[in-house]
């Protein structure tokens, strides 16, 4: 499905649940009402054609329209990005360690398989929350400076480029890591897991409840690292480029 | 990647075309590498420039063109011919295929006949369960001891090449793909110990 402007927001959302995370992203909390996106849109203040393209991204893989991406503001896709920071690491990372302890907890003594796990997802969750770091205080600020010397008159200065010894390839490379442990993860868990418990029905609802949350991290990183490797990067490279030809 | 079935489609109207491409993607390793409407001109060269295993034909689409590439189609030994007609088609044009699909077929009867015919039937790749070989595993234990490449070669008198090849073959088999993954898979499996990791 297309989800455009004329939308009510509240089909879309019965059509479509795992939307409500991204639009929690945007200020819009359950209890939104009955109107339409592009209503909403201008109540809460939003961009409405970065919203609609963001949540026609998530709702449908195959939609990804680069050029159309990239002609929004860095600041107005920062602003989202580092939103969606904020959800993994308050929601889905706390989440899923949760779930962990609990599986630990259920499982006998003996049973090492659960803490190899919570080592394994605290190891990941340690380099994640320094990636997305890197990112918040390193990455982003480069960009939105680049951003508003560019819009100003005064582009005397390109703003010294941090990320410099940071290649852009290595920042791609750190996605691809963090997707694959995660992918690893997933796979321990359901091909090899392999435990005692005397609770294995509260054992295996929780074992559950736990890939899940993994497979819905999942597909929000990939989205995410998609948005940044294929549209805020590129977005940067022209933007220096763009300065070079000025200057 | 050895094995893929290439697939040229001839078909005129938008949603069996879209139904179709559905369909084989419900199949590994079956892959529909171009579309035709059957009006092209210089049809048969325009489909050998693709190298198709197989070619599935709606006679519908072709009209008068029919029987024509029909007879060069099947001078190609080595292209499979598949006829997606319906119920009243006549014998003289569905015998011309090798197999036939029928249109008001479900989707379980459709998608049994394609993997008959492509031979995937039996066999979702008879690769044995996920499990290493002896010197898979020997490669393993030395990875997650934290030992390069190079290193296990050396260990374990084999080329740095086939080590490699151990390596790639273990993550495909287990699924897991980065060394810490690899660790806790070889902890859980007692295939190591704790006191032995690098």
């Amino acid at each position: 499905m297309l989800i455009v402007l004329e939308m009510k927001l509240s089909d879309v959302i019965h059509h479509d649940y795992t939307l409500v995370p991204v639009i929690n992203r945007f200020d819009i909390k359950l209890g939104f009402g009955d109107g339409t996106i592009e209503e909403i849109c201008e109540e809460k203040n939003i961009n409405l054609g970065f919203f609609l393209i963001i949540l026609n991204t998530f709702h449908d893989s195959q939609y990804f329209p680069k050029e159309y991406m990239r002609s929004f503001p860095a600041e107005v896709l920062i602003k989202y990005l580092r939103k969606a920071h904020k959800s993994y690491l308050e929601g889905n990372i706390p989440e899923i360690k949760k779930m962990i302890n609990v599986l630990l907890s259920l499982s006998n003594a003996k049973g090492k398989t659960l803490s190899l796990i919570k080592n394994f997802f605290d190891g990941y969750s340690a380099e994640f929350s320094k990636h997305l770091e890197r990112e918040e205080e390193v990455v982003y600020p480069y960009v939105l400076k680049l951003e508003k010397v560019l819009n100003s008159s005064e582009m005397d200065k390109l703003p010294e480029r941090e990320i410099d010894n940071y290649s852009i390839n290595k920042y791609e490379q750190e996605h691809e890591d963090i997707e694959e442990k995660l992918s690893d993860l997933k796979n321990l868990l359901i091909k090899y897991l392999n435990v005692e418990t005397n609770e294995s029905e509260l054992f295996e609802e929780t074992s559950y409840l736990l890939l899940r949350e993994l497979f819905v991290l999942e597909k929000e990183l990939r989205e995410h690292s998609r948005i940044e490797d294929l549209i805020l990067v590129p977005k940067v490279e022209e933007m220096e480029k763009l300065f070079k030809t000025l200057t | 990647m050895a094995g893929v079935v290439n697939i040229v489609l001839i078909e005129s109207t938008f949603l069996l075309r879209a139904g179709m491409e559905s369909l084989v993607q419900e199949i590994p390793g079956i892959l529909i590498v171009e579309v035709f409407d059957g009006s092209e001109k210089n049809l048969f060269e325009k489909i050998k420039k693709k190298k198709p295993n197989t070619v599935i034909i709606n006679p519908n689409a072709l009209v008068n063109n029919f029987l024509s590439l029909m007879t060069k189609l099947q001078n190609e030994k080595d292209i499979k011919l598949i006829g997606l007609i319906n119920n009243d088609c006549s014998e003289k044009i569905s015998s011309r295929f090798t197999f036939n699909l029928q249109l008001t077929e479900n989707k379980h009867n459709l998608l049994q006949q394609l993997r008959v015919i492509f031979g995937k039937g039996k066999s979702v790749e008879n690769r044995q369960k996920g499990l290493l070989s002896k010197r898979e595993l020997d490669v393993i234990k030395e990875v997650v001891k934290g030992n390069t490449n190079q290193e296990i070669a050396d260990k374990l008198f084999l080329s740095i090449h086939t080590v490699m090849t151990h390596r790639k073959n273990s993550t495909k088999k287990l699924g897991i793909k980065t060394v810490s993954g690899l660790m806790v898979y070889a902890l859980m499996n007692n295939i190591v110990e704790i006191g032995e990791m690098g």
